[in-house]
């Protein structure tokens, strides 16, 4: 019992940075119907910044969040503007696919030019330390992480319940012709919800750099985690994400512990497919697939 | 009646493949006025709406708005010159609650963004339109959880928050109970009374005759008959075209 409970300890922090970077796919998603393949890339790209700037300039990768996420927003707003913005609607959702593949690729391939296939890991003087509460251990890294993640989630969340930009954006989700023909500039509201998408992956980005060893590679496994999280969420629920994800790594770190650490990852997808055949929308898809 | 235009099209044509929808329509709004938009099924009348608010583009004609013309009509700057519209089916956003969909009709300036989502004004506004519209009981309801009817009352709300001079109404009391219908020209008639000017496209004539001045009637894209109800209704064309008599 006292290693499933620590098991579910490891879960939900875990969980809790899948729940941030899948929060901003599905984010995306929601607003305008594109599937953000970059996602997992642009965590990778994130995690290398973070990385660099611990290396070069000893920066802590909790602080470069501050640094990297303007740096991230700016890129997503730029690819918005410049490369899904015009896609006829009729076709966004199959293009911009090929589009943020694209993209992902085209980030991969800098990676690996500038950094090569080495796997880096950003190893900070905290990084082996732990709690013991309650006679469970706790992780530091993935405390400040989960911290991190949470912290991220409710501004995440406050940004869209209570702002008037957060109202916009749920108005184009839930009918973008007729936000429009009130005066909400659909446009505008895309860019930086994509921007928001995407930031979330920087955050994710700098503690994902904390947690696990990366090469440029690595957005495959990633954006396919993502891809089942969002799913199962219920496409287009920032909810149904962070319950999707925190119950991918519970099910994942006790499978760990209880059977073997071979099934870990494959029981997720097991999971993912039995809750999928029950109620194919997901967690909160269908009516509820907004934020 | 006032005699001067509020809106004005021209030689408006529309044309999907091979189909003309519009071909060469010409009328006015004038200002104050409830205007009435009528023809048969399949008429254009809704596509010409559509032409109106920048929802299609047209492939010929011109439309001027308040005295200036819209060289190339869009939703938003239309909305925000005070021109608005409402659908045939509700548009509302279904999981904001009542006051959330009033407000999202708000201009808001850019730099208010991360501001409250509701301001004081803003809220005091919306359930002022609410109390008006008789739905100020369900202003912190879903609006996906109305009624058909209490939908149509709340996109019509919804497109007077932002105070517009010319509101284009699609099939408002479509699909409604006598109750609602009643509701909504008594809401229609005080808000002309105010001076707000109204183009309705309408198929339950009745209402049209008793609510409506001037009437435009639309055949087969292009316009028809103009007039007053009563000369409308006696025009042999109108009879022999829309009427089938």
């Amino acid at each position: 019992m006292h290693l499933v409970v620590q098991a579910c300890i490891l879960g939900v922090l875990t969980g809790g940075v899948y729940a941030l970077m899948a929060s901003g796919l599905t984010l995306v998603f929601g607003v305008m119907r594109v599937i953000n393949v970059a996602q997992g890339a642009l965590v990778i790209l994130s995690a290398y910044l973070s990385w660099a700037l611990f290396t070069h300039f000893q920066v802590d990768p909790f602080l470069s969040v501050l640094i990297v996420a303007p740096l991230i927003f700016a890129l997503g707003v730029g690819v918005q503007l410049v490369f899904i913005r015009s896609l006829r609607s009729e076709q966004a959702e199959e293009l911009s696919l090929l589009i943020t593949w694209a993209l992902a690729l085209g980030i991969e391939g800098v990676l690996g030019a500038v950094y090569e296939t080495t796997y880096r890991a950003t190893n900070t003087s905290y990084a082996n330390s732990a709690w013991t509460i309650f006679g469970y251990q706790v992780s530091v890294v993935r405390a400040y992480a989960f911290g991190l993640c949470v912290a991220v989630l409710v501004l995440l969340y406050l940004l869209l319940a209570r702002t008037r930009f957060g109202r916009s954006v749920r108005a184009t989700v839930q009918n973008p012709s007729s936000a429009l023909l009130l005066g909400v500039n659909a446009d505008r509201v895309r860019a930086l919800a994509f921007g928001i998408g995407v930031s979330t992956a920087a955050a994710a980005g700098a503690v994902y750099g904390v947690l696990y060893p990366f090469n440029p590679g690595s957005h495959y496994d990633l954006i396919s985690r993502l891809l089942s999280i969002v799913v199962l969420g219920g496409l287009g629920s920032v909810a149904g994400a962070v319950a999707a994800a925190l119950m991918m790594g519970v099910v994942e770190a006790v499978v760990a512990v209880e059977i073997s650490p071979v099934w870990s990852s494959f029981s997720y997808f097991v999971v993912l497919v039995a809750i999928l055949l029950l109620r194919p929308q997901g967690f909160f898809g269908a009516r509820e697939r907004t934020l | 009646m006032s005699s001067a235009a509020l809106l004005t099209a021209e030689g408006l044509t529309k044309r999907f493949g091979g189909v003309v929808a519009v071909e060469d329509c010409t009328f006015s709004v004038p200002t104050g006025t409830i205007t009435a938009l009528v023809g048969p099924n399949g008429s254009g009348k809704t596509t010409v709406f559509n032409l109106l608010t920048g929802y299609l583009r047209a492939d010929a004609g011109t439309v001027a708005f308040a005295g200036r013309r819209i060289r190339r009509p869009d939703p938003i700057r239309l909305y925000r010159a005070g021109l608005t519209r409402t659908f045939q089916q509700a548009r509302i956003f279904p999981d904001l609650t009542l006051v959330e969909n009033l407000v999202v009709a708000i201009q808001q300036p850019w730099r208010t963004i991360v501001c409250r989502a509701i301001g004081r004004d803003d809220r005091s506004r919306a359930f002022e339109l609410l109390e008006e519209f008789g739905l100020v009981q369900l202003a912190e309801a879903r609006a996906g959880s109305l009624s058909y009817g209490q939908k149509k009352l709340l996109e019509f709300a919804t497109v007077l928050m932002a105070e517009p001079q010319l509101v284009l109404l699609d099939e408002p009391t479509a699909g409604v109970n006598p109750v609602m219908v009643a509701a909504i020209e008594t809401r229609i008639r005080e808000l002309n009374a105010r001076g707000l000017t109204f183009l309705v496209v309408e198929h339950n004539m009745n209402l049209v005759m008793r609510l409506c001045d001037p009437v435009i009637v639309l055949d087969h894209g292009t316009k028809l008959a103009e007039g007053r109800p009563a000369d409308v209704r006696n025009d042999a064309r109108v009879l022999d075209a829309y009427l089938g008599a």
